[in-house]
């Protein structure tokens, strides 16, 4: 059964803050990762509880090139995870 | 300065057992990337390695490993003896006219992981009490100096992806120097073991799909092992005994980024491929065929398209350049070794083997490589890019050999 996108949406957003160590309340979907001075390093973190949590793969790859903001990387965080979650189904 | 020849080649890959097997399967496409398993791992995410099959590694390691040797060092022996045997050299070619220098990123990965996974599991105090000499970083080319007596210098350069190309850089210098009449050059790695697979699962730069390098699609390497060793000569030594010239080295460069330990700096690749062709004597309109270091990442492939962009200018359009690296896999510190014996074969056969799996040209580095057919073509000149972690960058060029 896929996880609900609206619980999964804040889900991620707690992991990206908690992982990227950045306070909760800083986070807002349309700020850059920049900004908030998440770096590549910290991008490898979050990957990897994605990993734990969720179990989807997700290469530090083309479509990482493309994340600007922090919803960019939920979006793909979230293509991801339902796609890992389908291939499992 | 001596002239540097190629008399003999060797290679242990995914793609089998021997130079020719290698050459063979880069020229016509066949990848040698298999099915991987790890029992330690619970979950595993990327299920694909560039391995040796099971009946290869049964006849490199035998039915009973050696007490004192991990497959690193088997693997650079299995290379060693086809390349000698292949040049025709006998004890008398031995002893300080020649040396040794085989890199190795890793050097033995497999007894400290299973010493780590017993230690871990069972708490046991009962760990192979040969872990100190297998794992050391220079065991094969310390074995391979062993194995055929020789005792000039043995060099073990661990420079990551850079080890295979700078170590026959370095055999080529020492024979241009004249500190040596010959050297056995290259590199070996065997790193597909569960702890070291899982930290590459976790630097999240292995594609869990097929490894496409410059291709608009792509989205990261696959891994490989094996070794590969030349014997390089000084061409009046090859000439004296009257040894089949493969090809003569021409030009080698290497320098470093002393930027960032992982992300590649253009200008410093740039600067490498040039520092190569000056000591070649060569402009790159004389080079006919790359085979780029093209890992399939994102960070490689845009640095090192834009550092072609930057040697080669114009000339880019008349240079074929491939990755033959979704064939044998990235070996790491074998790596530069095996894709120079790969550039040789080019050479050899005139015809510059594929990037496999290539479906569209990346509008970002706008880079159209030889893909998925071999292309047979004139070719006088070759060159072998390395680019490793590190910020450590090696350049090989090698040329039909031409008497005076």
């Amino acid at each position: 059964m896929s996880t609900n996108r609206k619980t999964l949406t804040k889900e991620l957003l707690e992991l990206v803050a908690q992982e990227g160590m950045v306070e909760p309340s800083e986070i807002t979907p349309e700020r850059p990762l920049e900004e908030l001075d998440i770096q590549s390093a910290d991008f490898v973190m979050i990957l990897m509880a994605i990993e734990e949590k969720y179990g989807a793969y997700v290469s530090v790859d083309n479509e990482l090139t493309d994340v600007v903001t922090v919803q960019d990387l939920l979006n793909l965080a979230i293509s991801k995870i339902e796609a890992h979650q389908a291939a499992e189904a | 300065m001596n002239r540097v020849v190629v008399t003999g080649l060797g290679a242990v890959s995914a793609c089998g057992l021997g130079a020719d097997v290698l050459i063979d399967a880069t020229q016509a496409g066949t990848s040698g990337v298999k099915p991987i398993h790890f029992e330690d791992l619970d979950a595993q995410r990327v299920k694909t390695a560039a391995r040796l099959s099971e009946a290869d590694l049964v006849e490199v390691l035998g039915e009973k490993p050696h007490r004192m040797r991990e497959p690193v060092a088997e693997y650079a022996l299995t290379a060693a003896r086809e390349a000698v045997a292949q040049a025709g050299l006998t004890e008398e070619h031995f002893g300080e006219s020649c040396g040794v220098s085989i890199g190795s990123g890793f050097g033995g990965g497999q007894t400290l992981n299973i010493n780590y996974l017993k230690l871990g599991r069972e708490g046991s105090m009962r760990l192979d009490p040969m872990s100190v000499p297998k794992i050391m970083n220079n065991a094969a080319a310390s074995w391979v100096s062993m194995e055929f007596g020789a005792t000039g210098p043995a060099l073990c350069l661990a420079t990551a992806c850079s080890s295979g190309s700078q170590s026959i850089g370095m055999g080529y210098q020492m024979i241009a120097s004249g500190q040596v009449d010959r050297c056995l050059a290259g590199g070996s790695e065997a790193c597909l073991e569960s702890g070291v697979f899982r930290v590459w699962e976790l630097l999240r730069v292995m594609t869990a799909e097929r490894n496409r390098p410059f291709s608009k699609d792509r989205n990261g390497m696959i891994l490989g092992e094996g070794a590969g060793i030349m014997v390089l000569e000084s061409l009046d030594s090859a000439q004296a005994r009257g040894a089949t010239i493969f090809c003569e080295l021409v030009g080698f460069g290497t320098n470093s980024d002393a930027g960032d330990l992982l992300r590649p700096d253009p200008k410093r690749a740039a600067s490498c491929m040039r520092v190569a062709l000056n000591s070649a004597g060569m402009t790159p309109a004389g080079i006919g065929y790359l085979n780029a270091h093209g890992t399939g990442t994102v960070a490689n492939d845009v640095n090192e398209v834009t550092a072609l962009r930057d040697v080669f200018g114009a000339d880019l359009d008349g240079l074929d350049v491939s990755s033959t690296k979704p064939i044998h896999g990235h070996a790491l510190g074998a790596a530069g070794a095996l894709e120079m014996i790969v550039a040789i074969g080019a050479l050899q056969r005139q015809s510059v083997p594929p990037t496999i799996n290539f479906t569209e040209v990346d509008s970002k580095i706008g880079l159209d490589p030889v893909a998925n057919e071999a292309k047979p073509k004139f070719l006088n000149a070759v060159m072998s890019n390395s680019l490793a972690f590190g910020g450590i960058n090696a350049t090989l060029i090698a040329k039909a050999y031409a008497p005076d």
